[in-house]
């Protein structure tokens, strides 16, 4: 009892390891071990092997549940979404109407730009490699597993199946999200450009400046590599800058949109312009996603 | 405890597992993220003890995993031990304690999070720890608010067992 000075035997202040506790302990062992080797043999060939196959046909047969789930959560999700839009619509208007007319103009100097450059090109008999968006199919699909705090993936509805391999783009109507950086038969999962390791080159389409988009912050990227003489100004279109040698290809081909310069300065001591990237992209609300399946294989 | 517990633990998890990686992880409040699995796991644990703490641990983390085409056995691993210990903890000191459910979900949330990140910072892989750091407290908020809810759900379908039940080391005096 509590509060009472009651002397224990010696068996009692030890008790026996019982055979109970000595299957806890070997179950334990046994789960973290396997846990341990499936990660090494993970780790080691992530995108092919037995392993990856199996992982595969998992996926594919969880994917239903995902959807269904996902289906389920849609509503509310779209309830939340419209509500929340609701409190900025007035002044998103204006702005958005100001845009349009701002982007007519540019347009329809982009059409007549376009024009004279396919005639150019014909004289010229110009050859390329892909150019987006006409040698894309695009697999619309949806988003079945969203990024977690540690790792920025999500999972999209598609797979292998319908033409996706490692390192296609993906897409939103808005601009580019990432790459397939895992692909199982039905489901693929997707590296976002927020993933700290990304790295993508882009060009200013205003000015013809190049860099790589990284990661920056509070949801912001930034344009990395800008010499300090270069000129960058706030509003500039970021755009993928696309393969520059055939040697060395690039995952995404020229043009898809990424952002707009939000901010552009020098810096005592930093080697580069910071050049701070709003991304086109809403990545805190990805729904409906395009693959850029390439068609030429 | 009997293999339809097992089953029902089985399935719980399963369902909290496609829920987490479906619907809760895009419910972002201030950097933070419900995780319905990980109070699922720690429920199952506190009530049924640290075998089926590490065991649905290590389910639930190959589910996840699978589902989101991740390295498998990541989050295996961290569940795993989160289970066990949890389950211990339900084994001995925490039995019958009506905070204990919340206390574990606090404590597991912060070591789960560091967790994760220890293991990808070991493999080399980038994680982002400012927004796990930022979002740590929200998590906390968030895990707690779904502990009664889940708490009480999975108290409905596996019964709290007699004291003789438990696989325990700990003997009480009196």
């Amino acid at each position: 009892m509590l509060g009472t000075s009651v002397q224990r035997s010696r068996n009692e202040r030890r008790p026996p390891r019982g055979r109970n506790t000595q299957l806890r302990r070997l179950l334990l062992v046994v789960l973290v071990l396997a846990a341990l080797v499936l990660l090494t043999v993970s780790f080691r060939s992530p995108t092919s092997g037995a392993l990856h196959d199996v992982q595969g046909y998992g996926a594919s047969a969880l994917r239903p549940f995902e959807v269904a789930a996902e289906r389920v959560a849609r509503p509310f999700r779209d309830a939340y979404d419209y509500v929340s839009g609701l409190t900025g619509a007035k002044s998103e208007n204006k702005k958005l109407r100001s845009e349009v007319r701002t982007w007519r103009a540019q347009a329809m100097a982009s059409a007549s730009a376009s024009h004279q450059l396919a005639e150019l090109k014909a004289l010229m008999h110009f050859e390329e490699l892909n150019s987006f968006p006409k040698d894309y199919t695009p697999v619309n699909t949806s988003v079945i597993s969203f990024p977690g705090t540690t790792t920025q993936t999500i999972t999209i509805a598609a797979g292998t199946g319908s033409g996706i391999r490692e390192n296609t783009p993906v897409v939103t109507a808005d601009g580019l999200i990432g790459h397939v950086t895992n692909a199982g038969p039905n489901t693929a999962q997707v590296t976002l450009l927020t993933d700290p390791d990304s790295a993508v080159p882009a060009v200013d389409v205003t000015h013809g400046v190049t860099g790589l988009i990284r990661r920056g912050p509070r949801g912001t990227f930034i344009l990395d590599r800008v010499p300090k003489e270069a000129v960058v100004e706030k509003g500039d279109r970021i755009v993928t800058r696309g393969t520059v040698d055939r040697r060395y290809p690039d995952y995404y081909p020229y043009g898809i949109p990424i952002g707009t310069v939000l901010s552009a300065s020098p810096s005592d001591i930093a080697t580069f312009l910071t050049v701070q990237v709003t991304p086109f992209a809403n990545f805190d609300s990805l729904d409906a996603v395009a693959a850029l399946v390439s068609k030429k294989r | 405890m009997t293999v339809v517990d097992g089953l029902k633990a089985a399935a719980l998890l399963f369902v909290a597992a496609i829920l987490q990686v479906s619907i809760f992880t895009q419910a972002r409040v201030l950097h933070g993220e419900p995780d319905v699995l990980l109070v699922t796991l720690v429920s199952v644990a506190l009530l049924r003890g640290s075998v089926f703490g590490a065991a649905g641990g290590f389910f639930a983390g190959l589910l996840v995993d699978t589902a989101t085409l991740a390295k498998l056995g990541l989050t295996s691993l961290v569940l795993t031990i989160a289970g066990y210990w949890i389950g211990r903890y339900g084994e001995t000191t925490g039995r019958d304690r009506g905070h204990a459910p919340f206390l574990s979900v606090a404590v597991i949330t912060v070591l789960y999070a560091f967790g994760l990140m220890i293991v990808h910072f070991v493999l080399g892989e980038p994680t982002a720890a400012g927004s796990v750091l930022k979002g740590l407290v929200p998590s906390i908020v968030l895990n707690l608010i779904l502990v009664a809810p889940v708490y009480a759900l999975v108290r409905r379908l596996l019964r709290p067992l007699d004291r003789g039940d438990y696989a325990t080391e700990v003997h009480l005096l009196g």
